[in-house]
């Protein structure tokens, strides 16, 4: 798999560049082409209903943002990641600023304040900054712990600072999941850098005996439960609660069972004609089984199999702690978010929203996912020197 | 790589690499499971999700009805348009919910329907207690329909007082119902809609995808905090169509033949005045239908309404093969036959009948009713083949002329028959014409003197031109029901080319019968088409009843302009033919009795014996009258026929002619003709009593301003004639010597023993072979 020797730059400084992972760059790509293509086939009749028939509405806003990604990563991709390590506390310190400042100067999209509105570039999502900072301060924190991280006070240290700004998101901006997926960076990076798996296996342990006494208390308690207690009654029940929350669930579960093996057939789809709300967002991937079927469903999942696999062999062959430990957070945050993504769409998990990466309609998103990409290609470029 | 190591690196160590490679692995675990979870829901759930995904298109999303177009007359007033209804839904679901806390408004929401609607829910069999019932026992039942059809009218102040008090559970579902402000007018052209909007006959099955719109659409759809909210694509009205159809004009054909109806009915035999009675009008110089009518015609609002079929000759539908000894099939399951009494006459359908065809839920009455009703909707005037007779003399002779084949000037020697190729075929008098020219073969509708302009053209000329003229042929006016015209069942060609085997061709004795109008079969709309091309100046128009398409906000998207065919005569012959014909309505011809008082109009009569299974038994007759006005100018035609009319002699063209004259007589003063021709003081006054009887209110006619003078001088003229009509008077016919009827008051040749008409001198009944041959019987024939 791995190519070297490809010298590509030359600059005044004499640095080795030694390996470009054209592999990777290919599978960005094509799931960034591959997802421009779903949000226009999902997004075209909503956007001829919502945005006064512009039907490329959503396609065209996703494409300048998917522009602007790629200037990012092709930026970061230069940017000697080093330097990031003096940046991880001011970038820690911004996002909890701007979380702060959510609530107060937020822009409310159907009833919820996530977004920032910022001149020129339009309006951004803290949530999706702090993912990247969080990455970033990881990273640093751990190479300053150094042994103390062997110590439960230097544990708790490192994995104190990412649940403040987990619970930061949940208080601020009112959105579990981008705290869950920021916990689980976290989480995962400290994993791969201490030894040992005791502590690990015996938290996911409990972890998952406290969510299924939840749900058992949940079920038990009826009908007469909050906003989440509903969603996790959906979920073990969507066809019971078909006309509430279980809608889009059991609306995804028809798209992907209607759609069989091979689909049917690009642009197809007719789950997105208003039954699966807003199908360019959290649900595109199950337009994307009733499209492509079965085949096209499995492609897509191989191909971020295939970037995850990438960034484990360029985290794996790091010049150094700092750019594996960036790598791997880049990696846990897209694996995170493709398996709770696809996870929601089958209903295996209570319905949280959580986009799909590349493909799910999200200007910030894109543009902070590719900018982390451009980190783990700049780590790339230093094996070997 | 013996790069230097700069002091501080920390290294990614082995036990990393290792964790590294076990976290990839749990990613992947975490894959194979989600694309398990993918497979699984397809294998199992599949086929039972893509009938959900299929189902819900329909259910969970409610259609917006559209406003089918409106069918308009020519002066743009409704003859059909749709009307937007109302159906009352209960929603149990909504309105109990939070039950407790809304305990006030349910009550004012049942109190509300009980003011608003309580009559017209007990239409259905509701009343407040039962909808008490039905909220108990169907808490969470989502849509019954309370009423139906309620008009904006009837819904408006329930819906104020609802948005008044924010009531909830009970809304409104639109609908549009087809209406038909002139009920039984155009019936036949109209044609009504089912139920779901679709056109079952007439302009509304011929434009249905005109007047038809696109259904909208509302779709439930979830918002980012999963509330269930709605989406609106409106629907997309029909286009409207503009007819030609003048429904004043209209009304005045059907009121003339329902007074023939009224007037003949029951007389010989039970039932309607006639088998069937057709009026077609049109303008000869654009090919524009202004009217079309047949009796009996029915109520568009409610088609299905069997009491319209009472008079008319009651049809068996078989439902099963009926088989043979052999067991072969010999009536086929589908075919429709007349019912017979035991004495082989046709039963008619009494109101009796018509009641129970209305009445019974049973399945095979049903299936009967349906095919008599279907034998009432079908449009008579371009549906029906039957034989024209002698208004097709106009036809031979234009083609004579405009093939220089004769010159007009010709005379013929009319004995009373001809022989071709082995019969006698007879001359409706039997004595025989004498000399007549070929105008006066026209106007006295001799036959003789026909089949000698046949037999001069020759059968290679006046097939062409027959064929040129459409007949035997669809004339695809926009109206459907036109049968496959061109067999050899309806018309023999020269050279067989409408024979399957090529084998049947026209042949002399064919040329003979078709140059009076018998041997072949057409439409009336084909023969009032092929016969305006003849009278203005050779033009052939393509029939149409539709002249403009608005849209749906009253903007024409669409004109459409007379369609100008072809030429079929040169504008020389069509003049000489509207000559000829003006000779018809004048002193000595067949068709004076058709001219309305103060009018000169041409035309020409048809009186044609019907072959009935292959047999002409000298019972039943087509007669008929093709008309125009004025008659120096011609402008409009006018076709009547008269299908077996009940009477005992059937053979008398003046069930035809005076239908035409009782039409023009209110038409042509409301076309806005002026009078051309002097009106007698004992015409003037029969006239005052004709406008009396039919109670014709719209204004006298005009008198043509030159005529004055001559009316002032009208004294002289007036003596003038009268000595004239003594003088005819003196000159008695020979029939008038006959000894008289005492029944009829016609008189009776002591020669054959037929009736002898005492006005035209024409003999009932007589026939054109003495003895006929009953193997090929369709070629002969006595004409008028």
């Amino acid at each position: 798999m791995a190519r070297t020797g490809v010298n590509v730059l030359r600059r005044q400084r004499e640095r080795e560049e030694t390996y470009v992972d054209y592999s990777l760059i290919f599978v960005i790509l094509f799931l960034l082409a591959f997802g421009l293509v779903m949000i226009y086939s999902t997004s075209t009749y909503w956007a001829n209903l919502k945005m006064n028939g512009d039907s490329s509405y959503y396609f065209k806003h996703q494409f300048g943002a998917v522009f602007g990604g790629i200037v990012a990563m092709i930026f970061m991709s230069y940017f000697p990641y080093g330097l990031l390590r003096k940046f991880a506390f001011p970038l820690y310190a911004t996002s909890v600023v701007l979380l702060i400042l959510t609530p107060i100067i937020g822009r409310e999209v159907n009833g919820a304040k996530r977004w920032i509105q910022v001149p020129v570039i339009g309006s951004i999502q803290p949530a999706e900054i702090a993912k990247i900072s969080v990455i970033i301060f990881v990273a640093a924190f751990i190479l300053r712990l150094q042994k103390l991280l062997l110590t439960p006070k230097g544990y708790g240290v490192a994995i104190g600072f990412p649940a403040f700004l987990a619970i930061m998101i949940r208080m601020c901006t009112k959105n579990l999941s981008s705290a869950i997926i920021v916990m689980g960076i976290a989480v995962i990076m400290l994993f791969v850098a201490t030894p040992g798996y005791k502590r690990y296996v015996m938290a996911a342990l409990s972890v998952g005996a406290f969510a299924a006494v939840t749900v058992l208390i949940i079920v038990n308690a009826g009908a007469k439960g909050s906003f989440r207690s509903e969603r996790v009654l959906a979920w073990l029940d969507p066809q019971g609660h078909a006309t509430g929350k279980g809608f889009q669930t059991l609306q995804s579960l028809y798209a992907i069972g209607s759609g069989g093996t091979f689909g049917k057939g690009l642009g197809e789809s007719m789950q997105k004609m208003g039954f699966i709300p807003e199908a360019q967002n959290d649900m595109i991937f199950s337009v994307i089984c009733e499209e492509l079927g079965l085949f096209g469903a499995i492609a897509v999942m191989l191909m971020f199999l295939l970037l995850i696999w990438r960034l484990m062999i360029i985290a794996n062959n790091a010049p150094d702690m700092f750019g594996a430990l960036l790598v791997i957070g880049v990696m846990a945050h897209i694996a995170i978010q493709v398996i709770l993504n696809i996870a929601v769409v089958t209903n295996t998990i209570p319905n949280t929203g959580i986009t799909l990466p590349f493909i799910s309609y999200g200007g910030t998103a894109v543009v902070f996912q590719l900018a982390e990409l451009g980190i783990a290609l700049n780590v790339g470029r230093n094996i070997g020197r | 790589m013996k790069t230097v190591k700069t002091k501080n690196v920390q290294k990614f160590t082995i036990g990393m690499k290792k964790k590294l490679v076990v976290l990839f692995m749990l990613v992947l675990l975490a894959f194979a499971g989600l694309g398990a979870r993918l497979i699984s829901i397809t294998t199992n759930n599949g086929k039972e999700y893509e009938k959900k995904v299929l189902s819900q298109q329909r259910y969970d999303s409610t259609t917006i009805p559209y406003k089918r177009g409106s069918i308009l007359d020519c002066n743009e007033s409704t003859l059909a348009w749709s009307e937007k209804v109302y159906n009352l839904i209960l929603n149990a679901n909504v309105l109990l919910s939070d039950k407790e806390k809304n305990k006030d408004k349910i009550q004012l929401t049942l109190n509300a329907l009980n003011k608003y609607f309580a009559a017209q829910m007990s239409a259905n069999g509701i009343d407040l207690k039962w909808i008490q019932d039905y909220l108990e026992k169907n808490s969470d039942k989502k849509y019954y329909i309370l009423a139906k059809k309620l008009s904006y009218d009837e819904i408006k102040d329930f819906q104020d007082y609802a948005s008044k008090e924010n009531l909830k559970g009970v809304y409104f579902e639109a609908n549009y119902i087809r209406k038909y402000p002139e009920n039984t007018l155009a019936s036949d052209v109209i044609g009504f809609t089912s139920a779901d909007d679709v056109g079952q006959w007439g302009l509304e099955k011929q434009y249905n995808d005109i007047l038809g719109g696109v259904e909208g659409r509302e779709y439930g759809y979830l918002d980012d905090d999963l509330k269930l909210e709605r989406t609106t694509i409106p629907a997309i009205d029909g286009n409207s169509i503009v007819t030609t159809i003048d429904s004043h004009l209209q009304a005045v054909v059907e009121k003339y033949l329902n007074v023939f109806n009224e007037e003949n009915k029951g007389k010989v035999r039970p039932g309607n005045g006639a088998m069937n009675v057709g009026c077609i009008m049109t303008n000869i110089n654009t090919g524009e239908i202004l009217a079309m009518a047949s009796y009996p015609n029915f109520d568009l609002n409610n088609p299905w309404d069997a009491s319209k079929l009472v008079g008319m000759p009651e049809l068996h539908k078989y439902t099963e093969d009926v088989l043979d000894e052999d067991g072969n099939i010999k009536i086929h399951k589908g075919d429709v036959e007349q019912v017979k009494d035991d004495k082989d006459n046709p039963v008619y359908i009494t109101a009796e009948r018509a009641e129970q065809l209305n009445n019974s839920d049973d399945a095979d009455t049903y299936e009967q009713k349906v095919a008599n009703l279907q034998a009432m909707w079908k449009n008579f005037c371009i549906s029906d083949t039957y034989e024209p007779g002698s208004v097709s003399k106009p036809i031979t002779v234009a083609i004579g002329l405009d093939s220089g084949k004769i010159t007009g000037n010709e005379t013929y020697n009319c004995g009373g028959y001809l022989e071709v190729g082995g019969h006698k075929i007879h001359c409706h008098n039997t004595g025989g014409d004498g000399i007549v020219s070929v105008q006066q073969g026209i106007q006295k509708s001799c036959n003789v003197a026909m089949m000698h302009v046949a037999q001069a053209t020759g059968i290679h000329i006046f097939s062409k031109y027959q064929k040129n003229l459409g007949l035997g042929l669809k004339t695809n006016i926009d109206l459907p029901g036109e049968p496959f015209m061109d067999t050899d069942v309806m018309i023999h060609r020269e050279n067989g080319e409408n024979s399957k085997s090529g084998d049947v061709v026209m042949v002399p004795t064919d040329l003979a019968t078709y140059s009076f109008g018998q041997g072949y079969n057409c439409t009336m709309i084909e023969m009032i088409t092929a016969f305006n091309s003849l009278i203005n100046g050779g033009k052939f128009y393509q029939p149409h009843v539709v002249k403009k398409i608005l849209s749906s906000s009253g903007s024409t998207i669409k004109n459409i302009e007379p369609r100008l065919l072809k030429q079929t005569v040169s504008d020389s012959t069509s003049e000489k033919i509207v000559e000829y014909c003006n000779t018809v309505t004048q002193e000595g011809g067949t068709g004076t009795t058709a001219v309305p008082v103060g009018y000169k109009i041409g035309g020409k009569t048809g009186t044609a014996e019907m072959s009935i299974n292959g047999r002409r038994d000298k019972i039943n007759y087509v007669v008929s009258f093709m008309g125009y006005a004025p008659a120096d100018n011609p402008e409009i035609s006018i076709y009547v026929v008269v299908d077996r009319p009940n009477t005992i002699k059937q053979d008398n063209a003046r069930f035809a002619t005076t239908i035409v004259h009782n039409i023009l007589t209110e038409a042509l003063p409301y076309l806005g003709y002026p009078m051309t021709e002097e009106v007698t003081e004992k015409q003037q006054q029969e006239l005052n009593e004709f406008r009396e009887k039919y109670g014709i209110t719209s204004a006298p006619p005009k008198v043509e301003e030159n005529q004055e003078d001559e009316a002032a001088e009208g004294n002289s003229s007036e003596e003038q004639k009268e000595e004239k009509e003594e003088k005819e008077e003196n000159k008695e016919p020979i029939w008038k010597s006959f000894d008289v009827d005492p029944e009829t008051g016609y008189y009776i040749n002591p020669n054959t023993g037929n009736l002898v008409d005492p006005d035209s001198g024409y003999e009932l009944g007589s026939s054109a072979f003495e003895d006929e041959p009953s193997d090929d019987a369709p070629k002969e024939t006595a004409n008028n």
